[in-house]
């Protein structure tokens, strides 16, 4: 019951995300993001201005809807790499256990060894501050734990009778692991890690624009939006800086929990 | 009798002592590979960058393939990238990280300098991660289904999502503009309060590190797992300390399996933490890199952080071959 209601909230967070990204892609917006209102800085929710507007009178909910367009497509860009990598370099380990399987391991303990956001600093410092090679990043940095979920995953359906059974009838192995494995049994599995890693994109993303190292003012993003409403936040005037907060909060937790219900729901079925 | 079975006592005394050694040695075997790892990914990182240093210092003169080569011999470079890094690697071994590029000054000595602010902060974080998750996990692995449970598993991942930097402008404006506590600058009078100065950043960084969550699932389940073996079901049946039995497995373990498995993401919420807080660590200094693309700061830092995480493995590796020397032959 309780991870039914946690999925429910997860699936609106996505939905509102997806929703409000297309809004921001089509410009189809309750205001537009970049003009100033001087009659009205920081102003708190009201007529006008549903969520209230920041230091340069700036519509935030606006703002808000556009700064999506920062992490959305980066963070699947994450998403899919980590998923690719990690599937692929599971069902190595899976199948050839032994030596492959001791890499992924020493891959994987190789990977955990940095601070992600070190790492990021990094990169960043020998290419550019691109969100895209960011999100690079925190992919192949997310792929190794994939892998050892699938690796475990595939050495336990090794045994079953009917992988056995798809081997005698002369299916190959491609055929094998692609439907048999990784489509009909991997699925959720993969669903569940694409949404925690998507949450993990977002908490990166945010964190960067947040340093100054992401999207710069004017365009909006969540992070730079906390960062730009500091200064008034220790005047008193916390919702500038609040609301973008409370935007990642609810996204974070939306994505977690949508993540661990669907964990508990779905792979620990069997269990219970 | 009593002598032999004695003589049989000390003899598996000592055959655990030696599997604890090998695992021991192993561990430390497996520490030395990764780090060598992390060099090497650290290295790829800095040489597959576009522009060398050698570029920045003869930038205007238009350099010839062979002029670049001729300052390179002249300054003693290796000219192919394993010779580079083997000599990288050497001057790492004596202690020599580089100089910083924008302010010429060794990156070994500000590592030093600025390296315990940071080792109280990640330490301190993670003492309050704990304090924070050990009572909620034992109470909702006693009490799994009450409405409590529930609601400090609610709060738990409320907890973890919260973004860190906010918090932090929370807890200035509440202890600082509000309280006045202290004078956030101030060179004339004295500082006072400053041990509040210090406890702010810790909490912040140990409540918002967005762990908190998952460690608090991890201990939960692990206690919940042992409690339903069978040595606690006989403990129990012969009326022994259940808790006594419980320890080493239920909670030592899982512990320092936590410990050193969200090291990284401590350190990672340090960067932040410290730029909110203006704490002068490594954090700040890694950041201020980034932005100036100073290279050997970066690199050092990002060796000393790999290394720090690495040290805490070697040390769960230690603590779980002492409790349970029988994984050392698995």
């Amino acid at each position: 019951m309780a991870d039914l209601a946690a999925v429910g909230y997860g699936l609106l967070v996505v939905a509102l995300v997806v929703i409000s990204y297309t809004l921001g892609a089509v410009a189809w917006l309750p205001d537009d993001p970049a003009r100033m209102d001087m009659a009205r800085l920081n102003a708190a929710p009201g007529p006008g201005h549903p969520l209230g507007t920041d230091f340069l009178g700036r519509d935030i909910l606006s703002r808000l809807i556009v700064g999506i367009q920062a992490y959305f497509l980066p963070g699947l860009l994450a998403v899919a790499t980590s998923l690719a990598l990690g599937a692929a370099l599971g069902v190595v380990a899976g199948y050839r256990d032994g030596r492959a399987e001791a890499l992924v391991t020493y891959l994987s303990n190789l990977v955990d060894s940095f601070p992600r956001l070190v790492l990021i600093l990094l990169v960043i410092a020998a290419f550019k501050a691109d969100i895209y090679y960011v999100m690079l990043v925190v992919g192949i940095t997310g792929a190794p734990a994939i892998a050892s979920l699938i690796a475990a995953k595939i050495q336990f359906l090794r045994t079953k009778s009917f992988i056995e059974a798809a081997h005698v009838l002369g299916l190959s192995t491609g055929v094998i692991v692609a439907k048999h494995i990784l489509w009909y049994n991997c699925a959720p599995l993969l669903i569940i890690q694409a949404t925690l890693g998507m949450a993990e994109a977002i908490l990166v993303e945010t964190s960067l624009s947040y340093l100054g190292f992401g999207v710069q003012e004017p365009t909006p993003s969540w992070g730079n939006m906390v960062q730009a409403g500091a200064n008034y936040f220790f005047q008193g005037k916390f919702w500038p800086s609040t609301a973008p907060a409370l935007a990642i909060l609810g996204t974070i937790l939306g994505f977690h929990l949508l993540g661990d219900g669907l964990n508990n729901i779905l792979e620990n079925k069997s269990a219970s | 009798m009593v002598h032999s079975g004695h003589g049989a006592k000390v003899t598996t005394k000592l055959a655990a002592f030696r599997r604890v050694g090998v695992m021991v040695v192993r561990e430390l075997a497996l520490t030395a590979l990764l780090l060598l790892g992390v060099s090497l990914v650290v290295f790829v990182i800095l040489h597959l960058s576009p522009g060398d240093p050698f570029s920045v210092l003869l930038e205007g003169q238009a350099p010839g393939q062979a002029a670049r080569a001729s300052v390179r011999e002249a300054l003693g470079v290796p000219t192919t990238w394993y010779g580079r890094y083997l000599a990288w690697l050497g001057h790492m071994a004596h202690g020599n990280l580089g100089t910083s590029i924008r302010t010429g000054v060794p990156v070994a000595g500000e590592i030093v300098r600025a390296g315990p602010n940071t080792l109280y902060l990640t330490l301190g974080s993670l003492l309050v991660t704990l304090l924070l998750a050990v009572p909620i996990a034992l109470y909702s692995a006693a009490r799994r289904t009450g409405a409590l449970a529930r609601a400090l598993t609610l709060a738990v991942y409320l907890i973890s999502a919260v973004p860190v930097f906010w918090l932090g402008y929370v807890v200035i404006y509440l202890f600082i503009h509000r309280l006045g506590l202290f004078p956030l600058l101030s060179a004339t009078e004295p500082q006072r309060h400053s041990w509040l100065y210090v406890l702010l950043p810790i909490i912040v960084l140990g409540v918002a590190n967005g762990t908190v969550s998952e460690v608090t699932r991890h201990l939960r389940e692990e206690l919940g797992r042992v409690m339903t073996e069978d040595y606690i079901r006989t403990a129990r049946a012969k009326g022994a300390p259940v808790w006594r039995h419980a320890f080493k497995e239920g909670f030592l373990l899982p512990m320092t399996e936590m410990i050193a498995a969200k090291m990284p993401f401590v350190l990672g919420g340090a960067v932040i933490v410290e730029q909110v807080f203006n704490w002068p660590g490594l954090g700040r200094m890694a950041l201020q890199a980034a932005q100036d693309r100073d290279f050997p700061v970066i690199m050092g830092i990002a060796m000393v952080a790999a290394a720090f995480v690495r040290l805490a493995s070697l040390l769960r590796g230690v603590i779980y071959a002492g409790v349970n020397p029988r994984t050392a032959t698995e």
